[in-house]
Order: C-alpha cells, then structure tokens, then sequence
C-alpha cells in the first residue's frame, strides 16, 4: 500500500523535524510547511491524506488555515496541534477531526492521526 | 421707721442681686419688726394650685406648723382672702364666725397668744401671687393707715414674687433650649447609634436633671443588638410605670405623663414626675423617650408642661436616627464599593498575572517538546545498559515533570465553566473517599464521619469539587505522612445573610506552621519538595466559583482543619421541578 501523505505546519523548525522523524517513523511519508499562507499552497499544489495544523503561529494562525482548506475542501482531514491547553473557536468556523496537546511523547499524535485515517 | 423709710427699704431689698427666697425672707424680718408682728408668713401657690406656705420671717414659730398643711382657693381665712382678693383685719376677739377657727380646728391651741391677725392678698392688676399672713401677740390694734402700708407693701412683694416667676420660667425656657441646642449638637454628629443613644440619655438626663432617661427602640432599629438605652436608674417601684407610659405613648402617638395614667398615686404617694413621648418617624413608632425627674427636685423643665418639651425632644431624636439610619446605610454603601474595588483591582491584578503566565507556559511549551521528543529519540537508539541511557532517561524524567507543571500552570490559568448539578454532599464524599481509600497507602488513616443527615442539597461542579476534595485529602494524608485520623463533619451554616453547607475536613498532620498560614492559598506557595503550589490555589478558586469559600482553622502541633462552604441550592418548589 502507498504511505500516507501527511503535511506539518508548525512555525518552529525543531518542531516540524521531529514530527517528520516521529511520523517517517511510522511510514508516513511528510512534508512540511512553516505557516497557514505556505501549507494553502502546498495543498493547492498536491494532494494530502492529512494535515498536522499547529494553533499559534505568525501570519494566518492555524484557526484561520483551517477555515481556508476546508473551505477548499471540506473533506480534507485536518489535526490541531497546540501548546496550549485550549483554544478558543468562533462556533461558525469550521472543526477539525483531531485536537492534540503538543507533548514530548507523540504517541497521542500518532494514534490521532492512525484513528482518522483508519489504520 | 416711718412708712416711706420702711418701703424704701423693702424696695431696695426687693430690686438687689441676692437670691430670691433671701430677699423675701429679708423683707418679711423687715415687716415682722416694724409691724410688732412675731409672724409675717407668704403663702404662695404650688404646682397643683393650692396654697401652701413657702416663706416666713427668721423668727416665725409658726411656719413650721403651718407648713404642713395646704388649702384650696376659697378654703379658710387664706383661701378665702385669696378668692375675694380683698384683705382682712381682724383681732383674736372679733374672728369671723364663719371661718368657725381661724386655720385649722387642731392648730387653734397653739394660736391662743395671738392677740392681732392681718390677710392680705398677694396681687397686681391682673394675677393673684399668694396671701400674706401676719400674725401678733404683742398688739391688738391696727389703725388705718398701717392697713394702708401694708396694701401698699402687699403689692410690692406681689410685684417679687412675679418677677420670680417670670425669672423660673425664664430659666426654665433656657434650659429647654440648652437641651435641644446640646441634642442638635449631638444628633448631626456622625456618632455610630449606640454612642449617640447613650449620649441622647446623658444629655437629657444631666440638662433637664433628671433621674433617669430611658430610650426604648420597639422597631428592629440600626441593626443594634441593645433596644433600651438609659441613663440613671429605672427603681423597681417605677419600672412598671414606665412600660405602661412607653405602651401609651406608643398607643397614642402623643406625649403622656403619669398624671394620665395614673392619677391616683401621681396625687399622693408618688415622687416622681415621669414623662414618655413616642419616637416616631412618618407615623411609624420607632420607639419611646421616657423622663423621669423627682417632683420636688430643681427640674425647671418638667413642670406640668412637659409633655411639649418632650415631644420636641422626641421628635429631634427621630430625625437624629433618621440621619443616622442613612449614614450608616450609606457608610455600608460605602464599604461594599470600596470592597468591590479591592476585588476587581485584585482580579484585574490577576488576571494580567494569568495571561502573562499563559503567555509565558506556551513558550517554554515548544523548546520542552523538541528537548523531550528528540531525547526519546536519541534513547530508543543508545543500548538500554549503556550509562547513557541512563542520562537520558533522568532528562525525560524532568522534561515530563516540566510538563505536567506546565499543564497545571494552564490548568488553573484557564477560566473553566461550571457544570453545576444538584448535589448530596454526604453522599459524594462517601464516593471520593471510597476511591481514595482503597489504595494501600489509605491503610493507617483511620476516617472519622459525621455527616448532618438532613444536610441541604447544593449546586456544583461534581468534577472540579472532587478535584478540592481529593486535594485537601492528599494533603492531609501527606502532612500525617500516610499515618493518622482524618475527620469529616457536614452541616448547616448560616454565613452574612446566607444559606450555606459546611464540610469541615480535620488531620492530625501537626497543622501549618502559622507564620506561613496566610501564604497558603497563594498561587506557586508550596512546603513539598515537588508541588506546584497550586493546589490550594486551585482549590480556592473553584470554590470561589462557587459562591463559596474556604476557611482554615489551624491549631500548630495538633492539626488543620479546611472547612468548605457551599451555598445551599435555592429552595425550588415542586412545581419548577416538574
């Protein structure tokens, strides 16, 4: 079977490469992008089976990114990933399929990601 | 002395500084000498209009007789002189037989050695003073222009003894005024109720001189824990006639005196004037004022017209406690807003302290993620007994720790909803402890209950309660490092005005070192060696809101004692139920 494609958008490099080590790891194949306007574009451009969306970053920040793909395309799969303990959504926007707190241990991520994909 | 010497004299006299009773009593001396009359008596009238004697020359033998006995105005030879206004002359010989004996049929024995008796009224155009009375043993005779004299002199000291009146009355008038000039004084200062009802009685009491002052408050008055404040001494004899007065008073909403409640022994027996006035404030009797002065006593204001000086009186203390009533209600005012202040300046304060704190948890949040994860991954690739390893494995240890205080941080930054639901206390703390205590290091604590069976429901937060309740309990099990007695009270409670559970929650830990006590419920306070500092804090805050609050009552040696309040659900008909 083909790797599932999966995108990371976070605004930290250290943490987009250990989440590509992390998800690689378990035969995801990943690509990276460093905020909302860049992974718009690389979702523009090519296909993904799902997106690993940080909340916070410079720019558009990932509540904004979301409501742009699923505009796009209300199917796309996406996982907010966050610091913080909460965040806070406007009821009219859209929700993702995974919220995660970001943690050291990836296992949460991981086992997020396998859920929605079925795996 | 001639006539015109003799009433020059008497003149002088009447219009020097000397006191009064002096000056009259030195003119009749002046009258009984000249007069070759042993006795010169005035009588004068008392407060129930009858006559009686008030003043007699230096050597009078018989004012000490005379004294004791008093007669109404057409009553005997005095009584009658005074009705008619027209003096009488007349020797022991030719006593007019319808006065029968001359003054009392008892007195006549002693009278027998007066040869020569003379009446004479005490008036001016218009009032009638007194009488004056002389009586003589060394003359028989009076001629006709000594009855003129004395005509003359009786106006003269009539003239006396109405500027006495006018000068009583004046003082009298001065020491109503001085009275409610000291209470006005008062009743504008802004004396906290029961000083300035104390001091009403004072004032009143000393001004007026009276033996005792009593103000009663009937009316749920001020919040004041006392409702009778008095100055002096209420005697037993007068207690009952002062709570039938005040009931009269209050009844009538007029001033009253004894002489209307009981005029029997207000006539005889009775030493005392006593006055009650009701205290009231657009119709609503708030309470009494009652005075007491003894009759005879030099009380110049409670004279048979008192009731007006006490309703006046009155009426100035209700609008006294009017004031005072709004100053009070507007210093509570007062109070609560500033205490508002200090609450929103205090939540502002924090706030800003959470939101910086948030701020700050977030990015220490990433750079402790990349440190954790890619240190996992360096351990999954270095053999397990290599010493290595074993670094990293201490790294992870802190990195999870940092995290876990990161996500309480956030925790308790966080403003979390309350999924309120009603409640049974006792019943939810039997659940907590079930669980708590079925792990083994619960073996050597010993749970003491006593649950208020008919505890009241209450509205809560099942899930952040439990996090209070499991925190107080694991403090308790830590300070009695894991060996001791933990005892669980509910009640009732009554807290400002409101209905509130009680959870009283004791260890036998040693209690907390009181000089740290105040700190406890401070956020990042701890004495463990690995805490937060944050679960008292927490624990504060959700009970906070709530509506609750915590109490801590600390004996240090012995044990804490964490009572939690909790407002009692609202009582809700069945109807709003259904």
């Amino acid at each position: 079977m083909k790797n599932a494609k999966i995108l990371v958008v976070d605004d930290e490099e250290n943490i987009r490469l250990l989440f590509k080590e992390e998800l690689e790891e378990e035969g995801f194949d990943v690509d990276l992008a460093s905020n909302g306007l860049e992974a718009l574009d690389k979702l523009k451009k090519g296909r993904f089976d799902l997106v690993v969306l940080d909340i916070k970053m410079p720019g558009m920040d990932g509540i904004q990114a979301l409501n742009e793909i699923k505009n796009a395309n209300k199917d796309q799969p996406v996982v907010l990933c966050s610091a913080y303990g909460e965040f806070k959504q406007d009821l009219s926007s859209w929700v993702s399929d995974g919220y995660v707190v970001k943690s050291a241990d990836t296992r949460e991520l991981k086992q997020t990601i396998k859920n929605i994909l079925g795996l | 002395m001639n006539p015109v010497d003799l009433l020059g004299k008497i003149i002088e006299i009447s219009h020097s500084n000397i006191e009064l009773s002096s000056r009259i009593t030195s003119i009749l001396n002046i009258i009984s000498r000249d007069m070759n009359a042993e006795e010169a008596i005035i009588y004068t009238f008392d407060k129930d209009r009858r006559l009686s004697c008030r003043y007699a020359n230096q050597k009078s033998v018989l004012f000490k007789i005379l004294n004791q006995y008093r007669c109404h105005v057409g009553e005997g030879v005095v009584g009658s002189v005074a009705q008619k206004r027209s003096p009488l002359f007349f020797t022991k010989r030719d006593i007019p037989p319808r006065f029968g004996c001359l003054f009392y049929p008892d007195l006549d024995g002693r009278i027998e050695n007066y040869k020569l008796f003379a009446f004479l009224p005490l008036a001016d155009d218009s009032y009638l003073y007194g009488v004056l009375a002389l009586c003589a043993v060394s003359r028989d005779t009076l001629h006709d222009a000594d009855k003129v004299f004395l005509s003359i002199l009786s106006r003269e000291v009539g003239g006396i003894l109405r500027s006495y009146e006018l000068i009583l009355s004046s003082k009298k008038r001065i020491s109503e005024l001085a009275t409610l000039t000291e209470l006005g004084k008062m009743l504008t200062s802004n004396a906290e109720p029961r000083e300035l009802l104390k001091n009403i009685a004072l004032v009143i009491a000393k001004s007026l001189n009276a033996t005792f002052v009593t103000i009663m408050l009937g009316y749920p008055f001020l919040k004041l824990d006392a409702q009778r404040f008095t100055y002096g001494i209420i005697e037993p004899s007068v207690q009952d006639h002062v709570e039938e007065l005040e009931g009269a008073a209050t009844r009538l909403l007029r001033a009253v005196s004894i002489k209307d409640c009981a005029p029997d022994e207000y006539e005889d027996s009775f030493k005392y004037t006593l006055f009650s006035a009701p205290i009231a404030s657009k119709n609503r009797v708030l309470g009494t004022l009652t005075i007491c002065a003894e009759k005879t006593g030099q009380s110049y204001a409670l004279g048979e017209d008192g009731q007006y000086l006490i309703s006046t009186i009155a009426n100035y203390i209700s609008s006294g406690l009017e004031n005072t009533l709004l100053n009070t209600r507007l210093r509570d005012a007062v109070r609560e807003l500033n205490d508002a202040q200090k609450r929103l300046i205090e939540q502002e304060k924090f706030r800003s302290l959470g939101e910086m704190t948030a701020s700050i948890a977030h990015e220490i949040k990433n750079p402790l993620v990349i440190i954790g994860g890619f240190t996992k991954r360096l351990a999954r690739q270095v053999d397990i007994d290599r010493t290595e390893n074993k670094y990293i494995r201490i790294i992870l240890n802190e990195v999870t720790r940092l995290e876990s205080i990161l996500n309480e941080v956030l925790n308790y930054v966080k403003e979390t909803p309350l999924v309120a639901e009603t409640c049974n206390i006792n019943d939810y703390l039997d659940e907590i402890l079930y669980l708590l205590t079925s792990d083994s290091s619960w073996e050597e604590i010993e749970i003491s209950r006593s649950y208020n069976q008919g505890l009241s429901l209450v509205a809560c937060d099942s899930q952040q309660l439990k996090q209070v309740l499991i925190n107080i309990f694991i403090n308790a099990h830590e300070a009695m490092h894991g060996r001791g007695t933990i005892t669980i009270q509910t009640k009732q409670a009554a807290y400002e005005n409101g209905s509130f559970v009680a959870i009283s929650i004791s260890d036998t830990g040693g209690g907390i070192d009181p000089a740290i006590i105040d700190n406890i419920f401070n956020p990042f306070f701890t004495t463990k060696e690995r805490g937060t500092g944050l679960g008292l804090a927490i624990s504060n805050k959700i009970i906070m809101n709530h509506k609750g609050h915590i109490d801590v009552e600390n004996v240090a040696g012995k044990g804490v004692t964490f009572i939690i309040y909790l407002p009692v659900k609202n009582h809700t008909t069945k109807e709003e139920l259904l």
